[in-house]
């Protein structure tokens, strides 16, 4: 594959006067030149609010708008664009369908996996939801066969993919079993869009929700795919754009997606997703899988064959992120030596206490990868590792 | 105003590259005198840092003693400074003490809030401890 470091220009940046090895993704990924014209160029030609305006410039703004709209939706494999909402992320998208399904969560279950992010575990105990973890196994492979689905059982929410361990949850599998019991099924592709083509219908989820600025957009933007069979839920905001009829005794909404689009939505957000969709199926999401499994597989067997090093999950399939551990030396004294040598990670939790617990750590050290990583950051880390420790000996 | 303590430490960063600077902080975290475990309660931690950090205090002839550890490295590098500067003080000098040496040796990324406010916690609780007896 072609070098994809140039197209992003904070990638030429030196930090402590050293080549930036950007190796925090999961966090946020970096934005390509096509993916920052577009925002500039929606502010400096085509700003306008949508949908309300008769004039011109509302008109093209609203245009770009809903064309976005159909560009998420071709490349989640969804119905229809009604079925894509904006949001202000993937953690609004969660709120959002917890707020709306309150009155069947409330008193009752969700289910989730063992390496939920917080943004997938507290917005159902907002609802009035208990949560209870599908089994799984040391490696943290989802034991899907032994999920129990009881009459309080409403909803499954599962992440993708795991922000800490680059484990693959098999959501299908998931899916077939929820079907059986007429469950409907959110999956959190905050740490999977970005990484593999995503088909909705295929799955067979009823909502999905995904990070713009995980996928090579802008922050504070995301989307929500709501099936149809659910699309006349209520909306989780109130407010103008999203109604039909309003009276002070009664509101009528409009239809989806605008029922769930209360208020002046990020209109250069939702268009720079459209424009990271364009710059990532440029390159092929097959081909980007493929060349990031590669980078992923040699990171993480490096990491796997030194001495003293813990990494933490074993899935068959994984993708993204790798959190590991320097035997005897805090994941904070790691993270902030690697920092110095120009090298980007993550430490801590990772907003995800509960999978920590499981693991028997307090936190860890996270390098995670995007489609411009290199094996040559991979070696960069293990240099910086070798030097973490040649400092802390 | 100036302090002797202060100005030795400022001394030894003078000039030191960063990880050149980590390497001190770490040697003078294997000199900081372990905290005994009884007392690493949550109680005694101070919430804010990215790493545990665990505070003791006790009066002793009039100035305030100070006991602090944490789990991580460096961590304990800067506040095995602190302590330097503010350990065994009678708790009003701690109160008025311009702890002017943070910035100076580069350590004040430590103390935005990319860094999770630790050391701001750290220094907060100790002023809180020292106001406390001073009156």
């Amino acid at each position: 594959m072609k070098d994809l470091r140039k197209d992003f220009p904070i990638l030429e940046k030196q930090v402590y006067g050293k080549r930036l090895v950007y190796l925090d993704n999961a966090a946020t990924s970096q934005k390509p030149n096509s993916v920052i014209d577009t925002i500039s160029d929606y502010y400096s030609s085509d700003n306008s609010n949508i949908h309300r305006g008769v004039h011109y410039l509302s008109e093209v703004s609203s245009e770009k708008y809903e064309k976005a709209r159909e560009k998420v939706s071709k490349f989640i494999g969804a119905g229809e664009p009604g079925e894509v909402t904006f949001t202000a992320g993937t953690t609004d998208s969660i709120n959002q369908v917890a707020c709306s399904l309150k009155s069947i969560l409330k008193g009752n279950e969700v289910l989730v996996s063992g390496v939920e992010h917080h943004s997938n575990i507290v917005p159902w105990q907002l609802a009035g939801a208990t949560l209870r973890a599908i089994p799984m196994d040391e490696g943290c492979n989802l034991l899907s066969d032994s999920m129990k689905i009881t009459d309080k059982t409403k909803l499954i929410a599962i992440s993708h993919a795991s922000n800490v361990l680059g484990s693959v949850n098999p959501i299908k599998e998931v899916v077939e079993i929820a079907k059986e019991h007429d469950i409907p099924v959110l999956v959190d592709a905050a740490q999977s869009i970005q990484h593999m083509p995503i088909d909705v219908q295929d799955i067979g989820c009823d909502f999905l929700a995904a990070s713009g600025h995980k996928m090579y957009a802008a922050t504070g933007v995301g989307v929500l795919y709501t099936s149809e069979r659910f699309g006349d839920i209520l909306p989780a905001r109130g407010g103008g754009g999203m109604v039909d009829r309003v009276t002070l005794e009664e509101t009528t909404y409009l239809k989806p997606p605008l029922r769930y689009e209360a208020g002046t939505p990020h209109i250069a957000g939702a268009i720079s997703i459209a424009a990271a969709i364009d710059y990532m199926q440029d390159i092929g999401m097959d081909k980007i899988r493929e060349h990031e499994h590669e980078v992923y597989s040699y990171a993480r067997n490096k990491l796997l064959e030194t001495d003293g090093v813990t990494v933490y999950g074993d899935t068959e399939e994984m993708c993204g992120s790798i959190s590991f551990n320097l035997d005897g030396i805090h994941h904070y004294d790691t993270g902030l030596i690697l920092d110095k040598m120009g090298i980007a990670v993550r430490t801590g939790h990772h907003c995800a206490q509960p999978l920590m617990r499981t693991l028997g750590t307090e936190g860890t050290v996270r390098a995670s990868f995007a489609l411009y990583n290199t094996k040559e950051d991979a070696d960069m880390l293990m240099e910086g590792i070798e030097k973490v420790r040649m400092m802390y000996a | 105003m100036r302090d002797a303590v202060q100005d030795e430490i400022i001394g030894q960063f003078d000039g030191l590259e960063w990880l050149d600077k980590y390497g001190l902080l770490i040697s003078f975290a294997k000199e900081l005198e372990p905290m005994d475990k009884e007392f690493k309660t949550e109680e005694n931690s101070i919430s804010g840092c990215q790493s545990k950090v665990w505070i003791r205090t006790y009066r002793e002839n009039g100035r305030l003693i100070i006991n602090l550890d944490s789990e991580a490295m460096i961590t304990k590098g800067i506040i095995a400074l602190l302590l330097k500067v503010v350990n065994n003080r009678p708790p009003r000098e701690i109160l008025d003490l311009d702890l002017y040496f943070i910035d100076e040796i580069g350590l004040k990324s430590n103390l935005s809030p990319a860094r999770a406010d630790g050391l701001a916690s750290i220094i907060r609780r100790i002023r809180e401890v020292a106001e406390v007896e001073a009156n």
